[in-house]
């Protein structure tokens, strides 16, 4: 360990760390924009620059090792005098575009400058003209005008992607970054590139113009689109008063994980949890019954129930075929298994899963779900003949998360016909609700709580985002609900009564759960 | 055997002692022959250090001294670079080496070599001396064929190749972290110190860097001894130097002059002074990137202790010579632009603040201009000092420091009137 | 599509990327001789000396772009580099390079329309004792006064 003095407080770190680590870890902000903890030291931005007692020269702090006994200054005219240097250096060639940048707000530049109180631009030249919207990605713009030049966005696709799609060229005021032969960036890891960026250069088009940072609270959260269960923050905008639907989660950004996806989450899965906010089912609907608007979800699990209960008397239970996937939680899964194959002795329980997709070699898994883990763990097959399930079924339920998944149910529409009762509860439209006597809205993965066992085997837990949209419900709560009204276990279900008791029987049962990151 | 010890000779056209079998004939590669075969690595870096020789490439760092920064029982392989950018403006000296002895500098790679085990050198000559790389690789040729390089120099166990390496037209390649860059097949760009080259350079492996004029010095100093070279120089400062002068002189040209001889002096005695009628308005001793001295300010001798004192620096020895026919505003746009044309662009002071001073001067100069903008043109340039990647931008900020220090009032009545004639 | 670099050009690469223990060195003095036999640097030749080294084309045109004598289009027959620096400036380069732009009816950075000169300004050549200096193609000439451009011009076939 080091002792040493930043600021006149005490700092003790360990050795090798530079001063700008063991300041952070000492709760002191020193600012930089080149230098990111996935990178070894670049030291060309010049911000960090701190005074060592006794050095001619000002020091970098993302660089410079820390020495046992250093008085280090972070603030003081010397190293204010410094930054407030280089930050008018890069306002002489950036452009005053706050007000249309989506970076406002969360943009370094601006918040370093706010902090040193530079307000005035001294310079009185004429300034270099760049391209303001060289689109290098299906998703990217970049804005070589607001280019700070950190390197940060051509290192990643160097040391992280290998891809080097962006390159620098020219020298000196004209360097600038581009692409090769217009060839974009193309490789599963480009929305990081927006992360990284500390200014508003490189930008998101999904993203652009829509919202202000400070609108958005950042939510914890995790991916559920690979078994790799990346952690993520989901930007959250809770909504203004008088604007109806403008409650919505706008981006998703990586989360800093060191055991799981380090600093970084791919395309597949930024992207791909935005989609699952669309296209809503939001209202109950039994086909055959009254208009929707009266039906509740404490009728429906009444019927239902009523359903499942003469089936199971009638016999016919070995011929209803209830229809899981692997998004659900680990609590969901625990329950289903309770209720349709304890309980009620289904006779075909198979999962709709995605087929596996190509894995890189960096996050994402060929295993397109999040918790086949638990699956597997509680003893589900997860394959399954889905047409051999639906043929001559007595009852089918299907738990559709994933639209591509239900692909093969579409093409078994006849078979479907031909069951007498046929629910579905999904977050999304799936194309098979016009064949459905029941369609159950259920909550996304951002409006659940629960726990998802990754690749690896770890549990992650995470919490809602936001609120359910319309009427839709988590499937934990609306699986209690069935069992409460189906009767078979009163004593289990009435245990089931506060936040994590789900998760508590879960556990009890099955104590591989609960290895948690 | 002739016991010249000067670097050239007087006669530069005529000699031809390019050819192997004329500088063997004056005594070369006596010095190499004789370390190799009967002095040890140790003992040549210890009479390096003795003679108080500083790098002759601008920084004068002492040379014995850099040498022994490379670790010893490193496993890797060491790596001699010949800094042969040669891009300070003012200076041509290496040029002269290069072309008209090559020889000499090659004995000196070998001696530097085998004072440190190292057994691969790249010279890295700048890119527009095209025809001096070419005569430099006859050169090595020669050498090789005669035994004195390749995998038994001179019939001893010690292996050497060299290599000739064209850079491409880029001044901060002259800086040594980015003429390894460059080395490398990328951009120039200078890297971090630490690490230093000495221990991570080339290929990640202990570098050692020298000037080409330093290398040169080596075989008369193992050969004629520390003390000799000492004595010829002053105390902390030894040997001579090839002092080139350039600008408002009558003879323009390099000078061999013992280290410590006076800059009035090599002006007005061997440079044959000014034009008649015309008077001293300043002199850059040593490259573009040194301080200005002003007329009453050249009894100073140019050594580094003396001209660092001085507020300057003697760098590469390129004097430059400016008579009260110049514009000052004119040498102000020069170095201005020099620099915001050669800076590398990656760090925010140097690439930013060179631009933003070129820009300035150029308005200035061109009567767009007050005489008060100098102020901010002094603190863009300080705000540059001290806080660059790479000595760049220092040598960008401290001659126009001098400049607007020295000739404040001249400047302003210079851009008085440019702006007057623009009406 | 390899319409970039000639078999022996290959050879001589291979050649000199021997020099170095990582291919990508060699990088500049390949540049140097590609341009020598094809007058700049294609794209085509970027594609074929970046896999000739080991390394991406975009690695090829980061070092093309940032070293001034590489140069992504051809020049005239006669490039013509007139030294634009102090001690250069300070004997009469600003002479020099008018003469030129009126001898040859173009401006610094243009070619002559027959495409027999181009005519650019370059930092300090090191050959400030004979300044003014002009380099033509690698070719220096130093004392430049006004005949003697005249009977450097004129020789130029």
């Amino acid at each position: 360990m080091v002792k040493l003095l930043i600021d006149g407080r005490p700092v003790e770190t360990l050795e090798g760390a530079t001063i700008l680590k063991a300041a952070q870890d000492a709760g002191i902000a020193i600012p930089h924009f080149c230098y990111h903890e996935a990178f070894p030291p670049e030291g060309s931005c010049r911000v960090c620059l701190v005074e060592i007692e006794g050095m001619p020269k000002l020091d970098l702090a993302c660089s410079t090792v820390v020495r046992e006994g250093q008085k280090i200054r972070t603030t003081g005219d010397r190293v204010l005098q410094a930054r407030r240097a280089v930050l008018e250096f890069l306002l002489t060639e950036h452009p005053l575009d706050c007000p249309i940048c989506d970076k406002a707000g969360e943009c370094k530049l601006q918040d370093y400058c706010l902090d040193a109180g530079l307000t005035v631009n001294a310079f009185s030249e004429i300034r270099e003209k760049r391209e303001k919207k060289l689109v290098i990605a299906d998703k990217l713009l970049l804005d070589r005008e607001r280019c700070i030049l950190c390197s940060r966005c051509v290192r990643f696709l160097r040391q992280v992607t290998g891809t080097r799609e962006l390159g620098l060229f020219e020298r000196g005021v004209g360097t600038q970054i581009d692409l090769y032969e217009g060839q974009p960036v193309a490789n599963n890891y480009s929305g990081n590139l927006v992360d990284i960026c500390p200014v508003g250069a490189i930008t998101d088009t999904d993203f652009r113009f829509k919202t202000r940072p400070w609108f958005l609270e950042a939510r914890p959260t995790i991916c559920p689109l690979c078994s790799r269960g990346c952690s993520m923050w989901a930007d959250y905008h809770p909504g203004f008063p008088r604007v109806a639907g403008s409650a919505r989660i706008y981006r998703f950004r990586p989360r800093l994980n060191p055991e799981v996806n380090g600093h970084w989450i791919c395309d597949v899965g930024r992207y791909g949890a935005m989609a699952l906010e669309t296209d809503r089912l939001s209202e109950l609907r039994w086909v055959k019954g009254p208009s929707h608007a009266e039906l509740s979800w404490d009728q429906t699990m009444d019927m239902l129930a009523a359903k499942l209960r003469g089936l199971k008397t009638g016999g016919a239970m070995d011929r209803a075929a209830i229809v899981l996937n692997s998004r659900l939680t680990s609590e969901e899964l625990f329950l289903a298994k309770k209720i349709f194959h304890e309980d009620l002795g289904a006779g075909r329980i198979v999962f709709a899963d995605p087929t596996d997709g190509a894995a890189d070699d960096l996050l994402l898994r060929a295993d397109r779900t999040p918790n086949r883990q638990a699956a597997s763990r509680l003893g589900f097959s997860y394959q399954g003949d889905l047409a051999a399930a639906l043929r001559g079924a007595s009852f089918v339920w299907i738990f559709g998360a994933n639209r591509e998944a239900l692909e093969p149910v579409r093409r078994l529409s006849a078979a479907l016909q031909a069951v007498p009762t046929k629910v579905l509860s999904a977050p999304q439209s799936t194309g098979l609700e016009p064949f459905m006597d029941f369609v159950l809205p259920t909550a996304s993965v951002f409006e659940k709580a629960g726990s998802f066992a990754n690749g690896d085997g770890w549990d992650q837990e995470f919490l809602p985002v936001h609120p359910p949209c319309g009427n839709a419900r988590a499937e934990e709560g609306l699986l209690i609900d069935l069992g409460r009204a189906l009767g078979f276990d009163p004593e289990f279900y009435a245990a089931l009564d506060g936040p994590r008791a789900v998760a508590r029987a879960l556990r009890s049962a099955h104590p591989q759960f609960g290895g948690g990151r | 055997m002739s016991r010249d010890t000067r670097l050239l000779p007087v006669d530069f056209e005529t000699a031809d002692l390019r050819r192997l079998a004329v500088y063997e004939a004056r005594g070369g590669y006596s010095a190499a022959r004789d370390a190799l075969t009967g002095k040890s690595p140790a003992g040549i870096m210890d009479e390096v250090k003795a003679a108080s020789l500083r790098g002759r490439g601008g920084a004068g760092f002492p040379a014995g001294l850099k040498w022994s920064f490379i670790p010893k029982g490193d496993e890797k392989p060491k790596y001699l670079c010949v800094n042969a950018d040669e891009g300070e403006p003012g200076t041509f000296k290496d040029k002269y080496i290069l072309g008209h002895n090559p020889h000499l500098l090659i004995e000196g790679i070998i001696l530097a070599c085998y004072a440190v085990g190292i057994h691969a050198a790249y010279i890295y000559i700048r890119g527009e001396y095209e025809m001096i790389a070419r005569r430099l690789e006859e050169a090595i040729a020669e050498a090789a064929a005669a035994g004195c390089l390749g995998r038994q120099a001179f019939g001893t166990e010690f292996a050497l190749d060299v290599f000739v390496h064209r850079g491409a037209g880029a001044y901060v390649c002259g800086e040594e972290t980015a003429l390894l860059e460059s080395l490398e097949g990328k951009r120039g760009w200078p890297r971090l110190k630490p690490p230093f080259p000495a221990v991570v350079g080339l290929f990640q492996c202990p570098t050692v860097i020298n000037n080409v004029e330093t290398l040169a010095n080596l075989p008369v100093i193992v050969r004629d001894g520390a003390a000799a070279f000492i004595n010829r120089g002053k105390p902390k400062d030894g040997g001579a130097r090839l002092f080139g002068v350039s600008g408002a002189v009558i003879r323009p040209g390099l000078y061999e002059l013992p280290v410590g001889t006076k800059l009035r002096e090599i002006i007005f005695s061997h440079a044959g002074g000014l034009r008649p009628g015309r008077s001293l308005q300043a002199v850059i001793p040593g490259g573009m990137s040194s301080p200005v001295l002003k007329a009453d300010e050249i009894d100073v001798a140019m050594d580094f202790d003396s001209l660092a004192a001085a507020g300057s620096m003697l760098g590469s020895a390129g004097i430059i010579v400016i008579d009260d026919e110049a514009s000052l505003i004119g040498v102000l746009e020069k170095i201005a632009s020099f620099y915001a044309r050669e800076s590398c662009g990656q760090c925010t002071p140097c690439r930013l603040g060179t631009s933003w001073m070129a820009k300035t001067v150029e308005r200035l100069a061109a009567g767009e201009g007050r005489p008060a903008e100098l102020d901010g043109l002094a603190r863009i340039a300080s705000n540059i000092k001290g806080r660059t990647l790479c000595p760049l931008g220092d040598a960008a900020a401290m001659p126009i420091q001098a400049l607007l220090s020295k000739f404040r009032p001249e400047l302003e009545a210079e851009i008085g009137r440019a702006a007057k004639g623009r009406g | 599509m390899s319409a970039g670099l000639s078999d022996a050009l290959k050879v001589r690469i291979t050649g000199l990327s021997g020099r170095y223990p990582r291919k990508q060195a060699a990088l500049l003095p390949v540049l140097h001789a590609v341009q020598e036999e094809l007058g700049c640097v294609t794209v085509e030749a970027e594609r074929d000396v970046a896999a000739l080294l080991g390394i991406k084309p975009i690695q090829v045109r980061e070092a093309v772009t940032f070293y001034t004598m590489f140069r992504r289009t051809p020049v005239g027959r006669y490039h013509l580099q007139v030294c634009d620096n102090l001690s250069c400036g300070l004997r009469g380069s600003g002479t020099v390079l008018a003469r030129l732009c009126r001898k040859l009816g173009i401006a610094p950075g243009q070619t002559t329309p027959d495409g027999k000169f181009t005519l650019t300004t370059v930092e300090c050549l090191g050959n400030c004792e004979n300044a003014p200096c002009l380099m033509v193609n690698f070719d220096y000439h130093g004392n430049i006064d006004p005949d003697a451009l005249d009977r450097i011009l004129d020789g130029l076939a």
